[in-house]
């Protein structure tokens, strides 16, 4: 967990940076804006939406460092105390091949039980969705940063190859429909 | 005094047995890229986008008309029905002289993520019923669903139960509150509106990840021990490389599907409450009248029993059938159990309901 000082100082810092970026993106707009058709222009008015992503994204992954650090603890602990239980049932290491495939039973089993239990816990459930959440978030501002840089390039976005992909499958949906539709009406006359 | 370690001789053997089958192991095995996983001869009937629908060339006489349409799973690939010959689910009932067609997903790519339940079973299952009672001449089909394929083949049920001469669901996801299993734990926490929202289909890692969590133990290491064990041991090799080419081989669900599947069928549980609406259309597991044959596995880890068997009390059929088998997963569907118990039961059961 982030303490308040720690959360202040992140918040001083994202203010600052924010700060010298807008105010430069203001000093700078007359010279960029001369070459406004060239690539350089978008590139200085989307500097700021990059610079807004990284600092987000350190945000986030404060996020996804907590809930790493929880799934690995749980894991650990379930580890030592599945361990603890094997050392009590198996107390001398066995030296003989029968006793060993006997105690390699035992690990497997008692490891096996502890574990299927953490998994199959709720708590175990819920700091995983939040781990691929946080995960998530960090590959939302990965995306943001390549859309500005391909729109830079004038390259196509994410965003504008699903509107073709959203677009595609709906057109293909209609035509499928209305093949159908004149499939049966062919059924029907020649069933006349 | 000085502690003597004794060491079983047996132990320090089978110890240098192991490290020398190590070493021989990629001399006497194929590496899975080298393997062809498609077993028993088929046709492309029909295909439509990146699907297909497979029809196996017969092994015997034709004893039952009733053509079967077998909807596989969403996860891993059909070939696990086909994985070995004295294992094949297919073979076994092209042996029993059954017209075996089957659906293969095959690979979604970006281009598919906004594939719903929608098109899939109005769309992609309904052309292949289609197609499959045009190509025979049979006014029904049978329908058999494994899995997710058993979600798949229910929906299609309720909403075409004219198409349809009996149905078989073999371990299907129905009641998502009722799933005790690890992979129901995880999906009831998954935010996977944003899952889709960000990164669009389903991606194979994940479901590795859901795979790696389920016995770690006795899945991650004891079955690689005694595959070098047995490394000299042909059929048990083959067998193992098969399934586990099989394993590591899972596409992409595309990202609509996954999400009402998930919301649908685990979170809000909708399906087994008939509240569950597709293509605008409500899914009334009422309206699912056909005979009903529900197969699952007592020892079914990755589909509790208790979330497949309220299907067999939700539907209005009268003839309906519930098997309880004593074996898993995939036991149930590729093992030599399935070949003398599950499979001549359900061969029976088609050919006592098949047009004569």
């Amino acid at each position: 967990m982030q303490t308040s000082s720690t959360k202040k100082t992140q918040e001083y810092y994202k203010h600052v940076s924010l700060f010298w970026t807008d105010l430069l993106s203001l000093m700078a707009s007359k010279p960029y804006a001369l070459s406004s058709a060239g690539p350089m222009r978008k590139f200085g008015t989307n500097m700021k939406k990059l610079s807004t992503e990284l600092i987000e994204a350190n945000d986030d992954l404060l996020e996804f460092n907590t809930r790493l650090s929880e799934y690995y603890k749980q894991l650990t602990d379930t580890w030592t105390e599945a361990q603890k239980q094997f050392n009590k049932k198996v107390p001398e290491l066995p030296n003989d091949a029968e006793h060993i495939e006997a105690s390699k039973r035992v690990w497997i089993d008692i490891f096996e039980n502890y574990f299927t239990t953490l998994f199959d816990s709720t708590k175990f459930a819920e700091n995983f969705g939040k781990l691929v959440s946080s995960e998530l978030e960090l590959a939302k501002h990965w995306n943001s940063m390549m859309s500005v840089l391909l729109d830079n390039a004038n390259l196509p976005t994410k965003d504008d190859i699903n509107e073709v992909y959203k677009e595609l499958h709906s057109l293909k949906k209609r035509l499928a429909k209305m093949e159908k539709d004149s499939n049966h009406r062919t059924v029907k006359r020649n069933g006349k | 005094m000085v502690n003597e370690l004794k060491i079983d001789p047996k132990l320090v053997e089978e110890f240098l047995n192991i490290n020398k089958n190590i070493f021989e192991a990629p001399k006497l095995v194929r590496a899975p890229d080298e393997i062809n996983l498609d077993m028993t001869p088929y046709d492309v009937a029909y295909s439509e986008d990146k699907i297909r629908l497979l029809h196996f060339h017969p092994t015997t006489e034709r004893q039952v008309k009733t053509p079967l349409v077998i909807v596989y799973a969403l996860i891993n690939r059909y070939h696990i029905l086909d994985i070995h010959p004295q294992k094949s689910w297919v073979r076994n009932l092209l042996n029993q002289g059954v017209d075996v067609y089957l659906v293969d997903w095959g690979t979604p790519t970006n281009a598919d993520k906004f594939l719903g339940f929608d098109d899939y079973v109005n769309g992609y299952i309904d052309n292949c019923v289609d197609f499959i009672a045009k190509e025979t001449g049979e006014e029904k089909v049978s329908m058999q669903g494994y899995c997710t394929g058993g979600t798949l083949a229910t929906v299609y049920a309720s909403l075409h139960p004219t198409r349809l001469k009996t149905l078989t669901l073999t371990a299907p996801v129905i009641d998502g509150k009722r799933d005790t299993t690890v992979v129901g734990n995880l999906a009831k926490h998954i935010d996977v509106d944003k899952l889709v929202d960000t990164i669009g289909n389903m991606p194979p890692e994940f479901m590795y990840f859901v795979f790696s969590v389920l016995k770690p133990f006795e899945q991650g290491l004891e079955k690689y021990v005694n595959f070098f064990k047995n490394i000299h041991d042909k059929d048990y090799v083959e067998n193992f490389i098969r399934v586990e080419k099989w394993l590591s081989d899972t596409p992409p669900i595309p990202g609509e599907l996954f999400r009402q599947w998930i919301k649908d069928v685990y979170q809000e549980n909708l399906l087994i409450q008939s509240k569950m609406y597709v293509g605008g259309k409500q899914v009334s597991l009422k309206n699912i009248n056909m005979p009903l044959f529900t197969q699952v596995a007592v020892a079914d880890h990755l589909v509790s029993p208790e979330s497949s068997m309220p299907i067999h009390y939700a539907v209005s059929s009268e003839d309906k059938s519930l098997q309880i088998y004593t074996t898993g997963h995939v036991g149930m569907i590729a093992s030599s159990f399935s070949q003398k118990r599950v499979l001549p039961e359900f061969g029976q059961w088609l050919k006592e309901r098949s047009n004569k």
